[in-house]
């Protein structure tokens, strides 16, 4: 049995994470990953590591802190206007509970993206599918994320510009 | 008197080094590029790796069609268009399968061979003295041929061979293969897809460009410049390095070579180095030494050349064993596809690298593909409009270095790449 108090502090977490990027607070939503942390997004549910195939995102810290600093960047003409998203987060369960205190969490999140590019609504995209977190305690006595693996329901499909963190 | 039909001049559209902004907005050209140049070209499908036993197919594409490529019970590999010869359906919906019996259409069960023969005609007995099976084949396309496993289709009767077609460009397909201390080389079965809303033709004209890193880039150099900064400029992982790569000064590209050969194709030399700990490289040079001698090991090893460009349509990184299928759909819609491939027994650092080239050089979420991606949209929507027609193809027009009757050495500054694929599409589309 699961403590239902744990249960609500992960909910909250990761509904928190995912805010984080909604209001663009790219250096509060750094501060909540480890520093050896990984956040993937594979082109195919099956595969299981990311040393199998080419990958959407395979990040460590350093490509995260590239990544979101370029969106903050004024030369980044391919960003220009910013995207806007909004992330709705759903049914947040804990899989997995390790003896060492990880855990594992996944929910089902929707992002809806917008960048006012003229193409009317073809401006709005929709991202969506399961997500999968690793947790573990840190000093602080918070949670901080050790893996955020997303599985993206068209996750062999073929996408456009990707610039928002999903 | 009656009309004559109007002949084709390609002059219309390529003069003195300049290009009409049709060629990348019309859709009527990209009709005719689809029938004069995906269907002339040889086009690069798949591996032999993909396809490892009997019955199991894949689905490509030449051009706009989507082929089924099937291997047949004596181990060749058949190429037949993904649709029924009876009402038109496509025969297979995914893209990749097993069907050892042949291929059956779903709307009334009409049944094919690998090769396109009409194996089976659902209630046979409404057609008595009405339809020959042997009428119904499906039209094989008229060439596969495979080069070191690389199966390439063509649909013109007419084509010359494959190694004609190729030339000077096998050389980079020798290069992937021989860095395989086996000899072997393995697909994998992930592949990473990106699309943009422009023309086929703006990656071929962009992939090589030494220039517009500098520019369109500039963001992803200074946030990674940001992050060396922040982590030490010792610590930073290969992919923060790929990212500065592109911020090299042009000095550099400028003594930089590229290689352009008859038919479109080119490359430029190697300029992102390889990340390996001495080690793994050790190890790995033994091994190809073992397979070539020591001679042809340091040559393999020696070679460092970034894209080659198989025009029209595939995209080669032998160092980084990454393909790109560049799939035209519309003239403003085009889809890029990335292939990795595993050099069977080299260390597994090897395989990494390939995956983290390929997933920085081909995702749509890559910082740097995502600027191009821009790039290629704006294209689109500028060259839709303004009184200026003729877009200047003229940069290094005058700075070859070298020139033989198999390739043209440039500085890989040089748009000499663009005007040699417009000398092959001129001609092609004639």
């Amino acid at each position: 049995m699961i403590a239902p108090a744990l249960v609500a502090e992960v909910a909250t977490f990761v509904a928190d994470e995912a805010r984080l990027l909604d209001d663009r607070d790219y250096t509060a939503w750094l501060a909540l990953y480890a520093e050896d942390a990984r956040y993937w997004v594979p082109v195919s549910t099956e595969q299981r590591t990311t040393t199998e195939g080419p990958m959407h995102f395979h990040d460590n810290k350093q490509l995260m802190m590239a990544r979101t600093h370029r969106l903050m960047t004024p030369r980044a003409f391919g960003a220009e206007p910013s995207p806007r998203t909004c992330h709705v987060v759903s049914g947040t369960r804990i899989d997995a509970l390790a003896d060492d205190g990880e855990i594992t969490a996944s929910s089902s999140q929707i992002m809806l993206e917008w960048r006012a590019r003229g193409h009317f609504e073809e401006d709005v995209r929709v991202f969506g599918g399961r997500v999968t977190h690793r947790l573990r305690r840190a000093a602080t006595g918070g949670l901080i994320i050790a893996e955020k693996r997303i599985d993206l329901v068209n996750a062999e499909g073929s996408f456009n510009a990707m610039l928002a963190p999903l | 008197m009656a009309s004559q039909p109007s002949a084709f001049d390609p002059a219309q559209y390529i003069r003195d080094e300049h290009v009409n902004r049709a060629a990348y907005t019309d859709p009527q050209l990209f009709a005719r590029e689809m029938t004069h140049i995906f269907g002339r070209a040889w086009i690069y499908l798949a591996h032999d790796s993909e396809l490892p036993v009997p019955g199991d197919y894949v689905v490509r594409h030449i051009g706009t069609q989507a082929v089924i490529l099937t291997r047949d019970d004596d181990g060749a590999v058949q190429a037949i268009p993904n649709r029924c010869a009876h009402r038109g359906s496509t025969l297979c919906a995914f893209a990749k399968g097993h069907a050892p019996h042949g291929h059956q259409c779903p709307y009334h069960g009409w049944m094919f061979a690998a090769d396109g023969t009409l194996k089976f005609v659902s209630n046979r007995a409404n057609y008595e003295g009405v339809l020959a099976n042997s009428d119904y084949n499906i039209e094989r396309v008229a060439h596969v041929a495979s080069y070191r496993g690389f199966i390439f289709g063509n649909l013109d009767p007419a084509a010359p061979p494959l190694v004609e077609f190729l030339g000077h460009m096998a050389t980079a397909i020798d290069d992937l293969v021989d860095r395989s201390p086996t000899g072997e080389v393995k697909c994998s079965p992930y592949q990473l897809r990106h699309h943009y809303r422009g023309n086929w033709k703006m990656t071929f004209e962009n992939v090589n460009d030494t220039i517009h890193p500098g520019f369109a880039h500039a963001a992803s150099v200074v946030s990674a410049k940001h992050v060396a900064g922040e982590v030490g400029r010792e610590n930073v992982v290969p992919g923060i390095n790929m990212m500065m790569a592109n911020g090299k000064p042009l000095s550099f590209f400028q003594e930089l070579d590229m290689v352009t050969a008859p038919g479109g194709h080119s490359y430029i030399g190697g300029h992102m180095g390889m990340a390996y700990t001495p080690d793994a490289a050790n190890a790995y040079q033994q091994a190809l030494v073992a397979l070539h001698g020591p001679e042809k090991a340091s040559k393999v090893l020696g070679l460092d050349r970034h894209l080659m460009l198989l025009y029209p349509s595939s995209t080669w990184h032998a160092r980084y064993q990454t393909i790109r299928i560049v799939r035209p759909i519309r003239h403003d819609l085009t889809e890029v596809i990335g292939y990795t491939f595993r050099l069977v027994g080299a260390p597994e650092e090897t395989w990494v690298n390939a995956i983290e080239y390929c997933t920085g050089a081909n995702s749509a979420a890559s910082p740097v593909i995502s600027d191009d991606l821009e790039i290629y949209e704006r294209c689109l929507e500028g060259n839709g409009y303004g009184a200026r027609e003729w877009i200047p193809m003229l940069r290094g027009l005058r700075e070859d270095r070298e020139a033989t009757n198999a390739f043209t050495r440039s500085p890989s500054t040089s748009e000499r790449f663009i005007r040699n694929q417009y000398a092959a599409w001129a001609e092609m589309m004639a």
